[in-house]
């Protein structure tokens, strides 16, 4: 770990302020701390903004609100994001382990950094990491690795299982810079496909800050849930996972929400799946059917042709699990 | 005491408390005055040499006392570790780099993070060359590695008049052949390797995590160029060992070399990463079984054709044919071939059930193909074949009761409910099968010294140089010093792991019980006959001048006529603060007349999702015949212990070594899968209850490693039974079965 100075910062005007070039802002630390010990990362300054008040979860006529400093284990067990959005609540809970989960911020699950073991040691090559020294994953060990949204120079697999659930439900983040400025970027738009710069992972100017997320209200969302398909039962990233939510009438999809994780650089979301899906019946044949489309553009790699069928399946079963 | 085997106890772990409450100290937690902090620096390419390195930033670095590297390096004399499980050669001692993750430096600093953080700083240049790193590559240029076990490693027994193991294979009327794989694995015990190093005089005093501080000893001192005498190794408590504790690292030798030359104590501890080139691993194999056989399901022939990985730079290979189909079936003519392939590749080591663990997988996956070939039950059709006397050897067992492991685990499990035809059962989304697979694991036996000393305050010490490796020692001598001397568990005050102990090669080979357990009763022999000597020999005792063999020993008291008197009065009585013997013990001599062997049935069910494929184990039972049990509550956990570690090797266990670089990738416990508890189903163990008074006068053969045998095999067959797909390369990972 490199020598770095550290701030608390007791305000966000502060917190702002404080960070500069080479900075990072730290929350539940689970990510920077990790990366800084590999010297992944190492930023000069860190800003601690644990003590800002970015928390609560509440609902309000533009949905449900997440502060971005809530910590996941709590969002997970919240009553009106287990009752209301299942699929959030699945997500958080098959994340990472409990003690991770009583740490981690949802800002941070946000911007946590790939998994691959290549991106985390420093002996290796990584466009992402040293944009420039190329990518050994291409022709290495690419078992976990994306098959959606690749590039020649990078890919990583987005880490992230709430990222996906909330794709799904069209989520968008609240940004604020210094000054006091505030945008929300719909959180499809906010990842970035890594192309020939995968060390640009995100839509965050910099020193911008996540104040929070915000679902946009979505009464069948009730109706949701999030499948994760991994080789152990816990503590693994996602091989394949899908967050499905399904609005059925009569045994008929009025509508529809599918996204996927473990297969793409970024959260994907499956509108041509969805479209495939809507107005139809909710039948097996159907849903085998309308998976096909998940692959569209698909691009596997040596080890990880299997996730072309397995998020595929992961996709049935969901809605399968959905439909009760 | 008589030779009769002990009853079994139940008594929780006695350093249990020590352990939840943080107070037991492992290597890392020794406190130690004045201790600097090491952090070895590792080579980043598999081969070559080291050309220069620049560790001028890391010398000027916060803290920093000294940087170690070949080129300005600590003293160390010969050639590498004494005993074979370990490498051939001596850290910083040469530029050559043998593998990727070799210690290549030692970065000395006033606190832990100093020296990682400075570490970070040094710049390494290499000649290097391309590595040798794949097994498949390999094949065609392995070696005979040498007699295996004092057999040649090429081995046969025919039947007469039969030519050749291909003509006994002709012959037969069914044959079947199958080639098995399974990747290199790391032993991942929870406690980190560790060593801190600190000279008094011309003493050294390391406190590391070994399963034997003995031999630990001889090669610290060889490699310092001292006496033992003048090595102390301490190491009361051992995060989990499973074979990778045994040999001598480089840590301890670097630590106690830099302690030297620094004039102060030196403590490196590993990161997890580390351990995974720094340390041992097992094996990676390919094996090719062979069976021929009658209709009827009896074996005519078997061949078993085994390729281990091996170092170029030392340690121990994988003997999987040696270990299994030696012996574990009754068959007219077998075929072993155990072969190397050498890669540059840190040393691979034993690992629990060295040998067993991957034998069984080929093995005991291959009679299930063939039990499903000729329509016979995989339980019958190793009852046909059960071995009654040691193949080419004719000496009988001296206890072995594996049918009845197999009727008993039938039972427990409801084995008589199963449909043999593959996928016939369904739970939903689940398919779902069962199987079975035998375990083995040798009974084996060291010579041990056991010291057993009565104390005035009425406790009594039981101590000897053997290790607890989470195994339950520290128990085991409590309960069998109360058992030998006739005392309740908690007047005993066990102690171990410390090489000025009463003699003890340590634990490994499932062997520290059944070894050092007949010593504790010689030395409370030993013990109770010098109390009496003192007894009859000491003026101001009440037994002065009776004949020592009107004395019985009776629950902590000498009893003669007219006189009863516990040994605290009677120590009280003469004024000695202890009255202390040694015994030992080593094996019989009815060893070459019988073999020794622990054998048990496995019986799994399993459940693979039919949509997305990942296979769960849903419960076990198993069975062994182990002789008898000391204790049965951490004999429990035992084999719980190595149904987990075969859980593991079954579906999740593999090091990811990229051919091109040699390096390991995934060489962190978020990357390299091991169990976690949701992945542990119910585990139903059952012991029966046989005492081997022939192996010893315990009767007990040891546990530690049998659990994990035939676990793989048993999940394997479950899977092929649940889904009709049969994977032979292990792990089985849902990848290998999407249809």
């Amino acid at each position: 770990m490199r020598p770095f100075a550290y701030a608390a910062a007791r305000s966000l005007p502060q917190a702002l302020e404080q960070v500069g070039a080479d900075s990072a802002y730290l929350a539940g630390g689970t990510t920077l701390v990790d990366l800084m010990k590999l010297e992944v990362l190492t930023p000069r300054r860190v800003v601690d903004i644990n003590g800002l008040p970015l928390r609560g979860v509440w609902v309000d006529r533009d949905g449900l609100h997440l502060g971005a400093l809530e910590r996941m284990s709590d969002v997970a067990a919240h009553q009106l994001v287990a009752d209301g959005y299942p699929l959030l609540s699945q997500a958080l809970c098959q994340s990472a382990s409990a003690q991770l989960r009583n740490m981690a911020s949802i800002g941070g699950n946000l911007l946590q950094r790939v998994r691959c073991g290549y991106y985390r040691d420093t002996a290796s090559p990584c466009n992402r990491r040293e944009p420039g020294t190329g990518c050994p994953a291409v022709h290495g060990e690419n078992r976990g690795h994306a098959i959606l949204g690749t590039s020649d120079s990078c890919v990583a697999t987005h880490p992230s299982d709430l990222a996906v659930a909330l794709v799904a439900l069209d989520a968008s983040v609240r940004l604020v810079r210094r000054g006091g400025a505030t945008r929300a970027v719909r959180l499809a738009d906010f990842y970035r496909l890594p192309g020939d710069t995968p060390h640009l992972e995100h839509d965050l100017r910099p020193g911008e800050l996540i104040t929070r997320v915000t679902v946009p209200p979505l009464a069948w969302a009730r109706r949701s849930t999030y499948l994760k398909i991994r080789d152990r039962r816990s503590y693994e990233f996602a091989l394949a996972s899908a967050a499905v939510a399904l609005d059925l009438a009569g045994g008929r999809i009025r509508d529809v929400r599918v996204a996927v994780g473990g297969v793409g650089t970024r959260p994907w979301r499956l509108p041509a799946v969805e479209a495939a899906l809507r107005g139809r019946p909710l039948r097996v044949e159907v849903a085998e059917a309308a998976a096909e489309r998940a692959v569209d553009g698909a691009r596997p790699l040596s080890q990880n042709g299997f996730k072309t069928t397995l998020v595929r399946r992961v996709i049935v079963r969901a809605l399968m699990r959905v439909a009760g | 005491m008589s030779g009769s085997a002990p009853r079994t106890v139940s008594v929780s772990r006695v350093d249990g408390r020590l352990k939840v409450t943080g107070a037991a100290r492992y290597a890392a937690d020794q406190p130690v005055d004045r201790v600097a902090h090491g952090y070895l620096l590792l080579s980043t390419v598999a081969r070559g040499t080291v050309r220069a390195m620049d560790v001028a930033a890391a010398e000027r670095a916060p803290g920093v006392l000294a940087v170690f590297t070949p080129f300005r390096p600590v003293e160390l004399h010969g050639t590498g570790n004494p005993f074979s499980v370990g490498h051939r050669w001596l850290p910083l001692q040469d530029t050559e780099v043998r593998y990727y993750g070799q210690v290549i430096g030692l970065v000395v600093a006033e606190t832990f993070e100093q020296a990682r953080d400075a570490a970070a700083l040094v710049r390494a240049e290499y000649d290097a060359h391309p590595p040798a790193a794949s097994l498949p590559d390999g094949i065609p240029g392995a070696t005979d590695p040498g007699p295996i076990m004092g057999e040649p490693a090429r081995l046969e027994f025919l039947a007469p008049g039969v030519e050749s193991i291909e003509a006994a294979l002709a012959a037969s009327e069914v044959t079947l052949s199958g080639r098995y794989t399974q990747p290199i694995k790391h032993h991942c015990a929870m406690e980190p390797h560790a060593a801190t190093a600190e000279w008094q005089d011309d003493g050294l005093t390391l406190y590391t995590g070994t399963q034997s501080a003995t031999l630990t000893v001889g090669a610290v001192a060889a490699a310092l160029g001292v006496a033992p005498t003048q090595v102390r190794v301490v190491s009361p408590h051992v995060g989990g060992g499973f074979g990778n504790k045994i040999a001598t690292w480089a840590h301890p030798l670097l630590a106690a070399a830099a302690a030297r030359v620094l004039g102060r104590p030196v403590k490196v501890v590993l990161t997890r990463e580390q351990t995974f080139t720094v340390t041992g691993h097992r094996s990676g194999l390919a094996q090719t079984v062979t069976l021929g056989a009658r209709r009827d399901g009896t074996l005519v022939a078997v061949r078993h054709e085994a390729y281990a990985t091996q170092s170029a730079s030392g340690g121990t290979f994988e003997a999987a044919a040696h270990t299994t189909s030696r012996y574990l079936y009754r068959a007219e003519n077998i075929h072993l071939d155990q072969r190397i392939v050498t890669l540059d590749i840190p040393p691979p080591t034993w690992m629990r059930a060295p040998g067993q663990e991957s034998g069984s997988f080929a093995l005991e996956t291959a009679l299930d193909e063939l039990a499903v070939e000729l329509g016979i039950d995989p339980v019958t059709l190793r009852l046909r074949n059960d071995a009654t006397v040691y193949p080419g050897r004719n000496v009988p067992w001296s206890s072995k009761h594996l049918a009845e492991c197999y009727e008993v685990g039938a039972r427990r499990f409801g084995w008589d409910r199963r449909d043999p035809v593959p996928r016939s059962t369904i739970d939903g989304d689940w398919l779902v099968g069962t199987g079975v697979a035998t375990a083995n694991y040798p009974g084996e036996r060291f010579p041990a010294s056991v010291r057993i000393r009565f104390r005035a305050d009425g406790t009594v010490g039981v101590d000897s140089a053997t290790a607890d490796l989470g195994t339950g020692m520290w128990t085991v001598l409590a309960v069998l010093g109360a058992e030998s001397l006739g005392l309740p568990v908690d007047r005993i005050r066990p102690d171990l792991g410390d090489s000025t102990l009463a003699p003890n090669i340590g634990a490994f080979g499932s062997g520290a019980t059944a070894s050092t357990g007949p010593a504790v009763a010689a030395a409370a022999r030993a013990a109770i006959a010098e109390l009496v000597r003192v007894a009859v020999t000491h003026e101001d005792s009440p037994l002065y001048g009776v004949p020592a063999e009107e004395i019985d020993y009776d629950h902590g008291r000498l009893v003669a006529p007219g006189v009863r008197i516990g040994f605290p009065a009677l120590l009280g009585a003469v004024g000695l603060d202890t009255v202390e013997a040694t015994g030992s013990a080593g094996p019989g001599p009815d060893h070459g007349r019988y073999a020794f062997t622990s054998f048990g049935a496995h019986f799994c069910e399993v459940r693979v999702n039919r949509w997305t494929g990942e296979p769960r184990v849903s419960r076990i039972t198993t069975v062994i015949d182990a002789g008898a049990i000391i204790n049965a509550t951490t004999a429990r956990s035992q084999i719980v212990g190595g149904v987990i570690f075969g859980i593991g090797q079954a579906l999740l266990e593999g090091s990811r070594l990229e051919p091109a670089t040699g390096r390991i990738a995934n060489a962190n416990l978020a990357d390299y899968l091991l169990p976690v508890n949701a992945d542990v189903p119910p585990i139903d163990v059952h012991f029966l209850d046989h005492p081997d008074t022939l192996f010893n006068p315990l009767g007990a053969r040891g546990i530690g490693e049998i659990g994990t045998v035939g676990v793989a095999a048993a999940i394997g067959n479950a899977v092929y039974h649940a889904t009709g797909r049969r994977v032979r390369d292990l792990p089985i990972t849902l990848d290998k079965l999407l249809d």
